[in-house]
């Protein structure tokens, strides 16, 4: 204990080491602070699209309900029904994709596929340079505190001539460097975590949520100690191991996330959703076209409940209007199936780049647990798709019935109702950072028994 | 005075060189540095010709859907709608800008403004956050990086050595020795950036359209490398180890290429504060609506357009009337909300602006922001180009609605039942999608010429600031 505490001493005794260990608490909880900020005008947006919505909805309905009662396949066509994807507890680590994708989403009756990949009205060039929330803080700023600290660990003390006596100590070399790194990591590690404890307790995510984080980042930054105290035993000039573990950073945490990504994105392109797009319009407007019986035999084929309710002569029915969205949609039910392997397997490809790369690793599993992901976006796809079926099952009745649609029918619509937050540690990325980060550790530390 | 610089520049400028090669980590990040740059080209070349393949295969698509569409009724093609999509600017995969981040497909129907849709950063996971292999990408974050690794030790070390006063009693004036040095390293740096710059002149030469575009690219890129050389000498000639060069150098990098371009966008989102989509769409439909009803008999907005129909027409009742009334309502209601989508849409690109104009504040401290906004303004990559994209949609939505309309009132019969249809052969009518690029005038005054004058007045800071630098190192040497 009394050994830590001089080495404690000797470590504040640097400028340089205070100034990185307040300079990584101060961004870090400036990036826990802009979190929460972006998490917090997220929500704020929510509820004035939910005050706007009410309105909205209310003066659709005011107007189609004008006479007591309407046709209901009218209600169905002109009311919106509101649909919001809020974010989690553990929201403000990591944005990702929530900065980009629509979080509430408004759906009629009509066919799903044409309303379902409505993009936000973003500003572009705010999202282009990517967000400065604690997952950029942890992988691209962290590591470099890890370096300004661990660099010169044994060439300053060779540089000073103590490196020999420090070898000829009785305790033996070996504790004393684990001792030095020990307590470097800890020092980082809490200025990294303590605002993020912080944050966490602020969101409401709870200790769970803190740990799952502070796991990954524990991991993370052993990561970058083991490969530090491996260069700074084996390097002669502090400037060379400075620049080497630079090198590593650039390389680790810009080149090659960028060359996987450009090779993934040629592995799998996404133009499915475009073509989906296409087809579908292609598909219900040709309903149009083509004779009413054809139209409700599509139709039929996945709802055989109402295959003996009246023909439909003349023009227009609203129940044959239905039917051919209906069809157009089950007509693109592939083109929506290939679109979503194929963004599927664009995470997939990130998720093995991860199992090698700790900084792709890093980010993939911090978006994991903060769902914000592309999982994310496609699981509040399958939200609206299921709320979308629901609302259908509910105005079939009264279109197939000629039911009219009521006020007292107003009150019973299907509300969406807000999943829980997906967000979960992924064990099998987890388990790949943990034996990279701890063998690399190892090997660190027993290099640093024999430095160079 | 002149004689030694003639002699003595050179002569440091060779001797410098000879330190880089002597480093062979110096040699191998260059060459390895040359290579990422010659990848990011070839890939991102690929790139650009396969997006624009695609979007191309698909436009064509649509235009062949529209143009084989069945004889129908014209209120029926106005929902059918049309789709169009954005083509890159041959200069586009220097820097793919914005592009990865907004919908590049623009579905084009009656009554309703869509979003442009599928943006690839939305399908993406999440490793477009990293950046994107673009030769922008190398040369506005890595290459900076790689300049003061070679440049940090530059006067340092020789100050460290003790070489330097003795080079300072010899006679070598300060000035001319910064001089050396900084030659050497802008000989480096735009070796570095030769392949991007061969690439840019390759454009012009293939592409006259964008000829002058490209050139002022390569000159914006080359300034800011030179000011990253100026920079890391002058830092190495003024602090007096080379590791608190680097450090201090690397703190520099850090806050210009990677903390202020991250954080400026949350403080502009949080100053000027934009409505989401939603909440627009209801104010429109709120506006609409106070404005009035063409369904409702009595409505007072419609009563009056019908009267003023009538009259124009010289007849007593709608029946009479030798067009199609359902056709001229639709063209005034389409009239009527397009002015709304108008108006929304430009508040909206004016606020966007308006937290652009807080980011690009931020150049001054960031000379990479600055070249940011120049390097995607000239490769048509901004948000201006996508505005202008978004808007000439609106332009091209509004016209082919309305031709549809005016088929809708003087070719449908006027007192049909409403499902008559019409040939063909007026779907083949409307023109294609197009929209000219922006002219280079314009593109240059909004973003370059201010980029430029940021990215000089550095240079011009730095210039003085080495005069200040020389003559100290002169005097600490006596």
């Amino acid at each position: 204990m009394k050994t830590l505490i001089i080495e404690l001493r000797q470590v504040l005794h640097s400028r340089l080491a205070v100034g990185a260990v307040l300079l990584l608490a101060g961004l870090a909880a400036l990036s826990v602070w802009t979190g929460l900020q972006a998490v917090g005008q997220q929500r704020a947006a929510l509820e004035r699209i939910a005050a706007s919505h009410a309105q909205d909805h209310a003066a659709i309905a005011a107007k189609q309900l004008k006479g007591g009662a309407a046709e209901a396949g009218s209600v169905g066509y002109y009311l919106p029904h509101l649909t919001v994807n809020p974010p989690s507890a553990l929201a403000f680590v990591a944005i990702g994709q929530r900065d980009l994708q629509p979080q509430a989403l408004r759906v009629r009756l009509l066919g799903l596929h044409s309303q379902m990949y409505e993009s936000e009205a973003i500003n572009p060039e705010l999202a282009m340079p990517g967000r400065f929330d604690f997952a950029f803080v942890l992988v691209f700023l962290a590591p470099l505190f890890v370096i300004a600290l661990m660099h010169d660990l044994v060439t300053s003390e060779r540089e000073a001539g103590r490196l020999r006596l420090l070898a000829s100590l009785p305790a033996g070399a070996a504790n004393t460097w684990r001792r030095r790194v020990g307590l470097r990591f800890g020092l980082l590690w809490l200025a990294a975590l303590l605002p993020v404890a912080v944050g966490a307790l602020a969101a409401g995510a709870g200790v769970a949520g803190f740990g799952a984080i502070a796991l990954v980042a524990t991991l993370y930054l052993a990561f970058w100690f083991g490969l530090a105290s491996w260069v700074a035993a084996r390097a002669h000039t502090s400037s060379s191991s400075a620049a080497i573990l630079l090198a590593c950073l650039v390389g680790l945490t810009m080149i090659l996330p960028t060359l996987a990504d450009a090779a993934i994105a040629r592995l799998a392109p996404v133009s499915k959703g475009v073509e989906l797009a296409l087809a579908q319009r292609q598909a219900v407007h040709s309903g149009w076209d083509i004779p009413k019986p054809e139209t409700f035999a599509k139709f039929f084929q996945t709802h055989p409940e109402w295959k003996d309710t009246a023909p439909v002569e003349g023009r227009f029915h609203w129940k044959w209007y239905y039917a051919m969205h209906q069809a157009g949609d089950q007509a693109v039910a592939q083109d929506v199936a290939q679109y979503r392997a194929s963004m599927q397997s664009r995470e997939d490809w990130t998720a093995r780049v991860g199992l090698l790369l700790a900084s792709v690793n890093v980010q993939v599993l911090l978006h994991r647990l903060a769902d914000t992901d592309l999982a994310a976006q496609l699981a509040y796809q399958d939200r609206i798709a299921a709320y979308h079926t629901e609302l259908r099952k509910f105005f079939y009745p009264y279109l197939f019935e000629e039911r009219p649609f009521t006020q007292a029918d107003l009150a019973r619509l299907p509300r969406y109702a807000v999943g829980a937050a997906g967000g979960e540690l992924a064990s099998g990325q987890l388990l790949a950072l943990a034996v990279l980060a701890l063998t690399l550790l190892r090997a660190g530390l027993r290099q640093l028994r024999r430095p160079a | 005075m002149s004689a030694s610089l003639t002699q003595a520049l050179p002569a440091i400028a060779r001797g410098e060189w000879r330190a880089m090669l002597r480093n062979q980590v110096a040699v191998a990040a260059g060459i390895l540095m040359l290579a990422l740059t010659l990848a990011a080209i070839l890939v991102s070349q690929e790139r650009l010709g396969a997006v624009n393949a695609e979007r191309a295969r698909f436009q064509s698509t649509a235009d062949e859907q529209w143009h084989n569409q069945p004889d129908r009724h014209p209120h029926r093609v106005v929902h059918y709608g049309h789709y169009v999509f954005r083509p890159l600017s041959p200069l586009a995969f220097f820097d793919f800008g914005v592009d990865p981040f907004t919908g590049n497909t623009l579905f084009l129907e009656g009554h309703r403004q869509n979003s442009a849709n599928f943006s690839d950063a939305g399908q993406s996971s999440v490793l477009l956050r990293f950046g994107q292999l673009t030769p922008a990408f190398v040369l506005q974050v890595l290459t900076p990086l790689l300049i003061v690794f070679l440049a940090f030790g530059s006067v340092a070390r020789e100050r460290e050595r003790g070489q330097l006063r003795l080079q300072i009693v010899q006679g070598i004036p300060g000035a001319t020795l910064l001089l050396g040095k900084l030659a050497a390293h802008a000989g480096v740096a735009l070796l570095l950036g030769a392949p991007a710059f061969i690439a840019l002149v390759a454009i012009a030469a293939m592409h006259p359209a964008v000829a002058l575009e490209a050139l002022t690219m390569l000159a914006g890129y080359a300034l800011y490398l030179l000011l990253w050389v100026a920079a890391a000498v002058l830092v190495s000639s003024s602090l007096p180890r080379a590791r608190d060069a680097l450090l201090a150098l690397v703190a520099c990098w850090i806050v210009t290429a990677i903390l202020l371009p991250r954080v400026m966008p949350d403080f502009a989102a949080d100053d000027v504060g934009r409505p989401s989509r939603i909440e627009t769409e209801v104010a429109i439909h709120e506006r609409l609506a106070a404005i009035g009803d063409s369904h409702n008999p009595n409505d007072p907005y419609f009563n009056a357009f019908r009267a003023r129909t009538l009259e124009k027409y010289g007849v007593q009742r709608v029946e009479d009337l030798p067009v199609n009334y359902g056709g001229l309502l639709m063209a005034e209601g389409e009239r009527m909300t397009s002015e709304l989508f108008d108006e929304f849409m430009r508040a909206d690109f004016a606020r966007q602006r308006q937290e652009n104009a807080i980011v690009h504040s931020a150049s001054l401290f960031s000379p990479v922001i600055a070249l940011r906004r120049m390097s995607t303004a000239l490769a048509g990559t901004n948000l201006d180009s996508h505005a202008r994209f978004l808007v000439e949609g609106e332009r091209y939505r509004y016209a082919f609605v309305q031709a549809l309309n005016g088929l809708h009132a003087n070719v449908v019969s006027p007192q049909g039942a409403g499902d008559e249809r019409i040939d063909k052969a007026h779907w083949d009518e409307t023109p294609r999608f197009g929209y000219p690029p922006a002219p280079y005038a314009e593109v240059a005054q909004r973003h370059a010429w201010p980029a430029f004058a940021v990215l000089g007045g550095w240079l011009l800071a730095l210039c003085f600031a080495g005069q200040l630098i020389a003559k100290r190192l002169e005097r600490k040497a006596k």
